[in-house]
């Protein structure tokens, strides 16, 4: 397979920003970089026609105690998916917003983000909860949120003897 | 047999239903609606407004945030009215048992006049149903 414009991108990275990325196969960049460099990426890879970001993802590595965070950003120009990855401390979750960058296509995404797992996303206005309503628990999709124990108690009569959870 | 049940047996002809469902419930009674079941033969159609229905169906788990507009659809039938519950998530939660953001129990939330079990309920089931409602009016008091 011809990576030629794979690996003049990420030559030019190199050479502009001085952050390795890595060419994984045809059409797919890898960039790992600390959460410090990640508005002078965007605003690069942005300015290099990648202006279409599809999706902002959350890993939450429990053991490790970080969350991982990846942006996947698509070039229609050359056809080419760049993702960014970076980490962050998972008790401090603050990182910033690229919404300076990408605009409302990423203020939905890390909406979604800062009420799933509790992420805060610094410069974005509009952190409102988007699917849950009236929640008081904690950020549900965090690994450490004990759902069943939480169901349990929220949605059933702890009296009766009936209604006691059965589940090995 | 009283006054108003008289009355009641004489104009209810045909039931009005109104719809609320949530994900699968809405697709597995669709075949109600089909040639094969047909439930206009029973006089039974879908209206397209709460205030013209006379039965409202629910069907499918309820979010916490979609028990919220049943509870206004049902505010806005006029009475009498009857609700039907659906399917195994509105008695029990269904496979969401353990789901940290769907109800459990409808009718905790609304007041049911008939659960109608099963995964999905069989159409004749359905149709049984409805025969009863029939029953109700014309045994009232």
């Amino acid at each position: 397979m011809e990576v030629v414009v794979e690996e003049r991108i990420v030559k030019d990275i190199k050479a502009n920003l001085n952050i390795a990325g890595e060419v994984k196969r045809s059409r797919r960049i890898l960039i790992t970089l600390e959460k410090e460099d990640l508005l002078k990426v965007s605003e690069w890879i942005k300015g290099r026609g990648f202006e279409h970001l599809s999706a902002i993802s959350v890993v939450d590595w429990l053991e490790a105690g970080i969350y991982e965070i990846t942006y996947h950003v698509w070039s229609q120009e050359d056809k080419i998916l760049i993702t960014l990855k970076t980490s962050i401390n998972r008790q401090k979750a603050v990182i910033d917003s690229v919404i300076s960058v990408w605009d409302r296509s990423a203020g939905i995404h890390e909406r979604e983000l800062h009420e799933l797992f509790g992420v805060n996303f610094e410069g974005n206005p509009d952190l409102v909860p988007l699917f849950l309503e009236d929640w008081e628990g904690p950020p549900p999709f965090r690994k450490d949120f004990n759902w069943r124990e939480y169901t349990g108690e929220k949605y059933y009569d702890q009296e009766n003897e009936r209604e006691h959870v059965y589940y090995e | 047999m009283s006054e108003k049940s008289k009355k009641l047996g004489k104009i209810i002809k045909a039931i009005w239903i109104f719809n609320w469902f949530n994900s699968c419930g809405f697709a597995e009674l669709v075949p109600l609606v089909g040639s094969r079941w047909d439930m206009e033969r029973f006089g039974m159609i879908v209206v397209g407004n709460p205030r013209h229905a006379d039965v409202l169906f629910i069907a499918g788990y309820q979010t916490l945030k979609s028990i919220k507009r049943a509870r206004l659809v049902y505010e806005q039938m006029a009475e009498p009215r009857v609700v039907l519950a659906l399917g195994c998530c509105t008695i029990t939660g269904g496979m969401y048992w353990d789901s940290y953001n769907t109800i459990k129990k409808l009718s905790d939330y609304i007041p049911v006049n008939m659960y109608i079990p099963g995964c999905p309920p069989r159409p004749e089931a359905v149709f049984e149903a409805c025969g009863k409602i029939f029953q109700h009016v014309k045994e009232m008091d």
